[in-house]
């Protein structure tokens, strides 16, 4: 009976939630058009920034770089000193801070010189496109030195390798976003199975309500499978968000996501008693979570909310999601992030388990 | 002046079945208790079903049926009592119990985005023992239906579908809760006639419900609950003919001093006053209609909707708690 009740039963839901177009549509679409708004129209990277140029050298060679800075878009040009300018990139003041050391012009003559470039990388929405502009003006200026394209090397100071854009960085916290709010909805159903009736009609029958929750963990997690492919897939085609990372870790950390999502939307289902209550806990638990857990924005918690920020569990699907699909972390990345999210998949489901109820 | 009563009492089945007779109980409850708080649901009543019967259990709302029916199908825990199926305990077997009743609750319970067909095939797939969908579909009249979603469905084809799924596992006892009401009187007729059927199989039906014609046109015994306790059990028929007369004669009249003066009449063994009615229990319907008549000439007062019937379970009901069962 149960492998069979089991099939059945995760075939049914599925068709099910399948059936529910403006279920499964309206969080995809909520998450390509928060990638639309953010990735296409407003661009909060692309905002003008400060870049100072320390000119150390004072060669003719360094006058022309310095001068290629200067006429750069979007740009707020400084000049001054090493002490003067890393301290204002210190205290923010500055995207990036470019230091010509003594030597450039007499190393260009012999062929190759170095860049030392120091980045604010406290800012992560500016950071890739303060990146990619020092790094475009070093390209062009490399071209004038007639075809000689790597005469000036860049030695980048504190940022990391990749060059994340906004739309990288929020590409996976749309995929978070949408698996929270799809998976919570499951405390959605039960509150009106049990409502309707559907519950009591299937207490009746020799169903196991741990049967039952299995059954619809796999229908919620085929469901996220697509809803999560197809953000990515338009990431990718649209935007030209690249997923660094293995697949598999990437597939585990979602569904680990799901599991944890279901067990709060289970737990919520056990104490709310109507659909209306459980729409406002729910609510209340969504919308919190989607700030605190960074879907959007990076924030830079203070010390009193940083325990909240770690606890809630969409932090960590969303770093764990990040860490896959920006920086293509492997294990060592994401044991904490899982295990966050282990730890509340499992109190969850013992929570509702206990708390069962077909009527 | 006859009322549909006397019409369903000619159509009642079969001869009364005694439990302690030949056949096999198939359900025994013996001193079965239920409180919610403070309040006594189900008040240590205990019956035997013998199988292949129909047995009703009648009562006004609130009087215990639908608990009695919860925890005999392992939805409640008992606080007290025993209930065996089939041999089994239903509280310590509850899923071995499951497998072989089939069960319509009040509400419907279906799932609007399945179709007829998915519908039957999800909970044919809850039970080791299952019946061929097709012959299901068929015998509801839901063939033609069976890719339809279930939220296209009238309210009669949501009903028939609710009492399919109740087959889907060839139960050996179908519980039914107040199947029929909010059914118009052509839909109840035709649901009786789907009952009768499964009684024809010799499934064994155990239906609540608060109206006593349905009791009278379906049920072998008919337990009848007010309070959580079961103050009458025996077939319809008997329960009738225990009463001390016959026929009832419920008339409107005035409240005066002369209403006391009707329980003198030729033939009356008992007399209700309600509001603005009187109810005569008679023996002797002619001797007692005359006498009334020329009593309300003399006085000269109004006799107005008379109705004379045969004494029904209503009747039954109103004899032993002196309240009607739909008030």
């Amino acid at each position: 009976m149960s492998a069979r009740a089991f099939v059945q039963m995760a075939i049914a839901q599925g068709t099910m939630l399948r059936r529910n177009v403006a279920f499964w549509l309206i969080s995809i679409f909520i998450a390509v058009l928060s990638m639309m708004v953010f990735g296409l129209l407003f661009k909060p990277e692309a905002q003008a920034f400060d870049l100072a140029v320390v000119d150390e050298d004072g060669s003719q060679a360094a006058q022309s770089l310095t001068g290629a800075f200067a006429s750069v878009e979007n740009v707020k040009f400084q000049q001054g000193s090493r002490s003067e300018e890393l301290g204002a990139l210190k205290d923010g003041d500055r995207g990036a801070v470019v230091i010509v050391p003594p030597g450039f012009g007499a190393g260009i003559e012999q062929g190759g010189a170095a860049l030392q470039v120091y980045y604010d990388n406290s800012n992560l929405i500016r950071i890739g496109y303060v990146t990619s502009t020092v790094k475009a003006v070093v390209d062009s200026y490399n071209e004038s030195l007639a075809g000689r394209h790597d005469t000036v090397r860049l030695e980048q100071q504190a940022v990391e390798t990749q060059t994340v854009r906004f739309i990288d960085f929020l590409t996976p916290g749309m995929v978070g976003m949408t698996i929270m709010f799809t998976n919570l909805a499951v405390g959605f159903l039960m509150v009106t199975w049990r409502e309707q009736g559907i519950l009591r009609r299937l207490g009746v029958t020799p169903l196991r309500p741990g049967l039952l929750i299995a059954s619809q963990a796999v229908s919620f997690g085929l469901i996220s499978i697509a809803q999560v492919t197809l953000i990515l897939l338009i990431g990718r085609l649209v935007f030209n968000v690249h997923i660094e990372g293995s697949y598999l870790w990437l597939a585990v950390s979602g569904l680990l996501g799901v599991l944890c999502m279901l067990s709060i939307g289970y737990t919520l289902a056990s104490f709310a008693r109507t659909m209306p209550s459980f729409n406002a806990a729910q609510q209340l638990l969504a919308f919190p979570m989607l700030f605190l857990g960074r879907s959007y924005f990076p924030i830079d918690p203070s010390p009193a909310l940083a325990p909240i920020v770690a606890a809630v569990p969409l932090t960590h699907l969303n770093d764990a999601l990040r860490a896959v699909v920006n920086h293509g972390g492997g294990l060592g990345d994401l044991w904490i992030s899982w295990l966050a999210l282990i730890a509340w998949a499992v109190g969850g489901f013992i929570v509702s388990i206990r708390l069962f109820r077909w009527q | 002046m006859i009322t549909e009563s006397a019409g369903a009492l000619a159509r009642q089945p079969g001869s009364p079945l005694k439990p302690e007779g030949a056949t096999e109980a198939v359900l025994v409850i013996e001193g079965l208790k239920k409180a919610y708080g403070r309040v006594t649901a189900v008040d240590d009543i205990s019956f035997a079903v013998v199988r292949g019967e129909t047995f009703g259990i009648l009562g006004p709302n609130g009087a215990g049926k639908t608990t009695t029916l919860e925890m005999i199908e392992g939805l409640r825990d008992p606080d007290g009592g025993r209930i065996t199926f089939l041999g089994m305990d239903v509280v310590k077997e509850r899923r071995r119990v499951q497998q072989r009743i089939g069960v319509q609750l009040q509400s419907q319970a279906l799932w609007p985005e399945l179709t007829v067909e998915e519908t039957l095939k999800l909970f044919g797939s809850l039970f080791h023992r299952r019946v061929d969908i097709g012959t299901l579909l068929d015998r509801f009249s839901l063939m033609d239906k069976r890719r339809a979603l279930v939220k296209g469905l009238s309210g009669g084809q949501k009903q028939r579908l609710s009492i399919a799924t109740a087959l889907v596992n060839d139960p050996e006892v179908v519980f039914l809760d107040e199947p029929t009401t909010g059914l118009d009187p052509q839909a109840r007729h035709s649901f009786w006639d789907l009952i009768r059927d499964m009684k024809r199989e010799g499934k064994t039906v155990i239906v609540t419900t608060h109206y006593m014609e349905e009791a009278e046109a379906l049920c072998d015994r008919v337990a009848i609950m007010d309070h959580g306790r079961i103050i009458a059990l025996d077939a319809p028929r008997a329960l009738v003919r225990s009463l001390a007369s016959e026929s009832t004669i419920e008339f409107g009249f005035p409240e005066t001093a002369e209403r006391e003066e009707l329980a003198g009449l030729p033939g009356v063994r008992d007399m209700r006053k309600e509001n603005g009615s009187v109810l005569l229990f008679t023996n002797d319907v002619s001797a007692t209609l005359n006498a009334l008549i020329r009593f309300a000439d003399q006085k000269g007062q109004q006799i107005s909707s008379l109705n004379v019937r045969t004494a029904t379970l209503e009747d039954v009901f109103i004899n032993l708690t002196g309240r009607r069962l739909r008030d």
